[in-house]
């Protein structure tokens, strides 16, 4: 046990020996491969892949093309008041929607909600919630409740509601639990525990998460007045039925810069908020 | 002890910090409420409809699930597919384009003159939203579900670009300082260097990615692209309720079964086993790693 280890130059051939076999991972992959492929196949089969289509009415684009290169800026005085209707439905929404939001993901939180009866039927509801498109919502709303903004906020609310609950209970999820423990150990209710040891934790990740869903609402809001929602998106679903091409870039650029704002605010923020 | 409790009561006043007064913070928690208020208050809306709404709702809800048009599944089965279809072929095609463009977008592996505008293509793909791309380009080749495919594809590249680079950038250097030492070329440190550390994280959201474009496709039918949406837009436009009913059945369990197989899926490659998201989501079932 004591004799000084003996340095001994190791052979090459022992080093291969004692090196781990490589994992044959080479059926595996070839399998997903294939796997692959073969959904990729049908889905070029089922789409009808057809490349030449769309040189076909070439003549036809080309003229499009050359209005839509070509914005009219003097179009935009008239977009103004869809603008503002489009930054208002965006802020309506997340304000009502981070509001419900909030008791929802603490319903929806493994951490936090300690019945799991009502922790499974939370989850699976808002599921549902979540794999409504939002432009789904505002047709339907659009149908129920008549065109407009109203139901264009009706559908940004419930689009947005799913993505908050997911974020925020998954967030509560991840935090340490020491302190709800701490504070349920001296007796605190659960609603207690959670109110003064959870929120506190999960408040900035809240807060960048509430940006980051009015940044959502803006392309949202821009979009969903193509079915009769209001704001921007009904703009361009006239401009395009009338084939004025130069005012729809028009106003596809001020969404593009809307958009860049926003994402420039949410980045700046959401990084002051989370370091 | 007991003697210096008091004493301890009376100094609490004076020994707690004092709370810090932040003005910024005040100040962007005053303007948000203003903002808030003010868009309330100017925005053209007759809020009273909201109040025969529940009633309305509750009577549409009773035309489209009381019941459903149950004789319409298969057709829009066969829709949802179609979406579905679209929206695996438009991400596959969005993948094979951005993957070699994201690395070249990656700081540290190429100059600044490659990456510079590539990255702002992305951003540009990224802020306008996929519908608005559909309708440019239906208004040039006309709408089908493979123009639908194609404006995903454009849509996802600028997704799956930003965050191609994004975990790229993120990767451990070691492996790149190692690689470079070795003497390997810029195509060889990108391969063995960032690929197997970054693999992951890049094929986690590649299966997002999908998740979103799922979504996309059955918007993109709202607009004319054909398959689900399209079938939607229709019936609701002709006050079919029940079909409506039928079909928002069936996009809801196809987006949910999606969501869940692809979220299996992510759960293999990121913690290396198979599980449902829904059964973790609800009880953590902790199973050891096989190694």
């Amino acid at each position: 046990m004591s004799t000084p280890p003996v340095a001994v130059r190791p052979q090459p051939v022992q080093s291969v020996q004692v090196r781990p076999d490589k994992p044959r991972n080479g059926p595996k992959y070839a399998i997903a491969i294939v796997v692959l492929a073969g959904i990729t196949v049908w889905s070029a089969l089922a789409v009808e892949v057809d490349v030449a289509a769309l040189f076909r009415n070439a003549n036809n684009a080309s003229r499009t093309l050359i209005q839509l290169v070509q914005p009219d800026y003097s179009f935009i005085p008239q977009t103004m008041p869809a603008l503002m209707q489009t930054v208002q439905m965006a802020i309506i929404g997340t304000a009502i929607s981070i509001a419900v939001a909030l008791p929802l993901s603490f319903l929806a939180s493994r951490a936090t909600n300690p019945n799991k009866t009502l922790l499974a039927v939370v989850r699976f509801i808002m599921n549902v919630v979540r794999s409504v498109p939002d432009l789904l919502y505002a047709s339907i709303f659009v149908t129920v409740v008549g065109t407009g903004a109203l139901s264009g906020i009706m559908a940004i609310f419930l689009f947005d509601l799913g993505i908050m609950v997911k974020l925020i209970s998954e967030a509560l999820d991840g935090i340490d639990r020491g302190g709800q423990e701490a504070a349920r150990a001296a007796g605190a209710t659960w609603l207690k525990a959670n109110r003064s040891a959870m929120l506190p934790e999960i408040a900035p990740s809240y807060l960048s998460q509430s940006i980051y869903v009015l940044e959502l609402n803006i392309r949202a809001s821009a979009v969903i007045g193509l079915v009769g929602a209001g704001g921007l998106g009904m703009l361009i679903d006239k401009v395009r039925t009338f084939y004025q091409y130069h005012y729809l870039s028009t106003v596809i650029l001020e969404i593009l810069v809307l958009v860049v704002l926003l994402e420039l605010l949410s980045s700046f923020t959401r990084k002051r908020l989370l370091t | 002890m007991s003697a210096d409790a008091p004493a301890l009561v009376a100094a609490r006043d004076v020994a707690r910090p004092r709370k810090p007064w932040r003005l910024a913070r005040k100040a962007v928690w005053i303007a948000a409420t203003v903002l808030v208020v003010a868009a309330f208050w100017s925005i053209d809306i007759s809020w009273s409809a909201l109040l025969t709404m529940p009633q309305r709702l509750v009577h549409y809800l009773g035309l489209m699930f009381l019941p459903p048009a149950w004789a319409k599944f298969p057709d829009a089965f066969s829709a949802t597919m179609l979406s579905v279809a679209m929206a695996w072929l438009g991400t596959m095609i969005g993948i094979i384009v951005s993957f070699p463009l994201s690395l070249l977008a990656t700081r540290g592996l190429t100059p600044f003159f490659v990456r510079l505008p590539l990255r702002g293509l992305f951003a540009v793909l990224r802020a306008v939203p996929e519908v608005v791309i559909a309708v440019l380009m239906l208004s040039v080749t006309g709408l089908t579900a493979f123009t639908g495919a194609l404006a995903i594809a454009l849509g996802s590249m600028g997704t799956l670009g930003k965050w191609g680079y994004e975990s790229f950038e993120s990767v451990d250097t070691g492996a790149i300082e190692a690689a470079r030492a070795a003497g390997a070329s810029r195509v060889q440190v990108m391969r063995w260097g960032v690929w197997p550390n970054a693999r992951p994280d890049v094929l986690a959201f590649w299966l997002y990615r999908f998740e979103i474009s799922v979504r996309a496709s059955a918007i993109l039918g709202l607009i004319g692209a054909g398959g689900i949406g399209k079938m939607l837009i229709d019936n609701i436009q002709f006050r079919v309720w029940d079909v409506v009913g039928i079909l928002m059945i069936v996009v809801v369990v196809v987006t949910m079964t999606i969501d869940q197989i692809s979220g299996m899926v992510r759960n293999r490659i990121i913690n290396g086993y198979w599980q449902l998201p829904l059964i973790s989501a609800v009880s953590k079932v902790v199973r050891k790693v096989k190694r």
